[in-house]
């Protein structure tokens, strides 16, 4: 049986050639939702390979720390199945990167699960190829002496310490990965935590297309349609040909614009005129964005400048304690006026009722919404609100811990006695009871740092099975 | 001038987990240049906003797309305790009420 890749390979004889590569980029974030209308399109326009990305560091330290997905499992399965069946259907390879939200063991594991089921219920036959994320942690520790691993923004310096606390620590994969895993002569490629160009930009280099337009393509198909107006989940076709591409919709109402195109690269970006990879950078600040017609837009002219030194970006979440939540608002004005002096006050009294000694063994923290619970604003509002909600997080070593503190909190905050206080039976009211919440363990980021490495190759090991 | 009377455009996000980044885009040339020329456009200026050490904040016009980026570190890395804002989405709203 010949593979997809191979296939494609053949397609092509092995090299650009002048020829029009198709990408289907499916999903930014496989699990919340695969619109199969758009996927249909797709399809219909007989597609070279489908990429999705499912995960990112953007859903916070819990996800990589607890090994869970972000997204829920039924979901993720029929997005995975709405995709394999597309990908198989045609014989054209699916590269997913990131598995599982976060791209750590414990993700690739269950993603790995998810498509295995469905290969056996759909009765699919293929060569499952997989790479791993996981770095050893052996190895981060000798770049750290080494001098080789530096923040990568307001984070302290990498520690051996801190390797040792995370609870996961991966590396973000990237286009070298993808290609290894490929020339396995594989059908779909399952990667734990990778870079999203990676997913996109790994066949078109195989092929020879410039590494520049690929890069910059790489980067605007994982997100789907978001680069369109108005931007949307949709799948997007990008046909890569001579020294740019093209990007399309795959649904009608979408409009890839030259403005909507170039307004993309700032997208959570912070530098919209460089696209930095573990292999070298793409400068997009010179592209040409020019309409095809009102749906199409044609880029080109992004160059890729190697890098002297290969690195990989680190991710690590450690685990702080175990969270409980107090839900509760109030509308009694007097009791606004005040409330950040009466929540401190509160705090004093919890710490000496739930301690012996009076040391808190874990962090209170108030937000009350309506004043300051999005930002820390350095004033109070000019007027005083109507109404505010008050959440207090109480992070302890373990869960009954968090959740004795967050009921004595709450009784106490319901009948805090102030000067000039007219509601004497309650402060508060709770939306529903009980207002103490279980929210589970509670991480931080421990790693974002980068590493220098002269062995990509051996952080990121792929695997090859038959399914 | 308010920005919200100026852009059509206000956001703000993570660019990973360590910093912000806020796009700024306007309607027409005529908006972006306002803003861009505004002499109260400047990093100490924004690091005043938000607190954070003006060598922090980095301003990056982008003219391709008639918008403005702000980047600047986060003060607290995403979602760790006493973030207010893991995904960074809410945090331009001192860019709202400021003066330009």
């Amino acid at each position: 049986m010949v593979s997809a890749i191979s296939k494609l390979l053949d397609r092509f004889g092995g090299k650009a050639n002048g020829r029009a590569l198709k990408v289907i980029g499916a999903s930014g974030q496989l699990g919340y939702g695969v619109p199969e209308p758009a996927l249909k399109e797709g399809l219909s326009r007989e597609p070279d390979f489908i990429g999705a990305d499912m995960g990112s560091t953007d859903i916070g330290p819990y996800f990589l720390g607890s090994g869970d997905m972000a997204t829920a499992a039924e979901q993720t399965r029929r997005d995975l199945r709405r995709l394999l069946l597309a990908a198989r259907s045609r014989d054209i390879p699916l590269i997913i990167g990131t598995a599982g939200s976060a791209g750590a063991a414990p993700h690739l594991k269950r993603t790995l699960g998810f498509v295995r089921e469905i290969a056996a219920e759909e009765g699919l036959h293929f060569r499952l190829g997989t790479i791993r994320s996981d770095m050893p942690r052996d190895v981060v520790k000798g770049a750290i002496r080494a001098g080789r691993v530096r923040p990568l923004g307001n984070i302290a310096d990498l520690t051996e310490a801190e390797v040792d606390a995370s609870a996961n620590l991966v590396g973000q994969a990237g286009t070298e990965a993808f290609i290894r895993c490929l020339e396995q002569d594989v059908d779909v490629v399952i990667a734990g935590r990778a870079c999203d160009t990676g997913i996109f930009a790994a066949i078109p280099q195989m092929l020879g297309y410039p590494l520049g337009p690929v890069v910059h393509m790489a980067k605007i198909v994982e997100c789907a349609s978001l680069c369109c107006l108005p931007g949307g989940r949709d799948s997007i076709l990008a046909v890569l040909e001579g020294d740019g591409f093209v990007l399309e919709s795959m649904n009608p109402a979408r409009r890839a614009t030259p403005m909507s195109v170039a307004a993309h690269s700032l997208y959570e970006q912070a530098d919209p005129n460089v696209i930095v990879e573990p292999e070298g950078t793409a400068q997009v600040d010179r592209a040409h964005y020019e309409a095809v017609d009102d749906r199409r837009t044609r880029v080109s002219g992004a160059r890729w400048v190697p890098a002297a030194q290969p690195t990989v970006k680190l991710e690590g979440s450690a685990k702080v304690g175990e969270r409980a939540v107090l839900l509760a608002g109030s509308a009694d004005p007097r009791f606004i006026e005040g409330v950040r002096s009466h929540v401190e006050e509160v705090r004093q009294v919890v710490a000496e009722l739930v301690t012996d000694d009076g040391v808190p063994d874990y962090q209170l923290s108030f937000r009350v919404y309506g004043i300051d619970g999005v930002y820390p604003w350095p004033d109070p509002p000019k007027v005083q609100p109507r109404e505010i909600f008050v959440m207090a997080e109480c992070i302890a070593p373990t869960l009954d811990r968090a959740l004795a503190v967050a009921k004595t909190t709450k009784q106490y905050l319901l009948h805090h006695g102030f000067p000039g206080r007219l509601s004497t039976s309650g402060n508060l009211a709770f939306p529903f009871t009980p207002p103490e919440l279980v929210a589970g363990a509670a991480y931080r980021f421990s790693a974002y740092h980068v590493m220098e490495t002269d062995d990509l190759a051996g952080l990121f090991p792929v695997e090859v099975e038959m399914l | 001038m308010k920005l919200a009377e100026l852009a059509r455009v206000v956001r703000s996000k993570n660019a990973g987990p360590l910093k912000l980044t806020f796009d700024i885009m306007f309607e027409d040339e005529k908006g972006y240049q306002a803003f861009v020329q505004s002499p109260t456009l400047e990093p100490a200026r924004i690091a005043g906003l938000y607190g954070v050490a003006p060598e922090t904040v980095e301003i990056m016009p982008y003219p391709v797309a008639l918008a403005v980026k702000i980047v600047m570190d986060r003060k607290l890395p995403s979602g760790s305790p006493g973030d207010w804002d893991v995904y960074g989405a809410q945090q331009h709203a001192p860019l709202l009420e400021a003066e330009w």
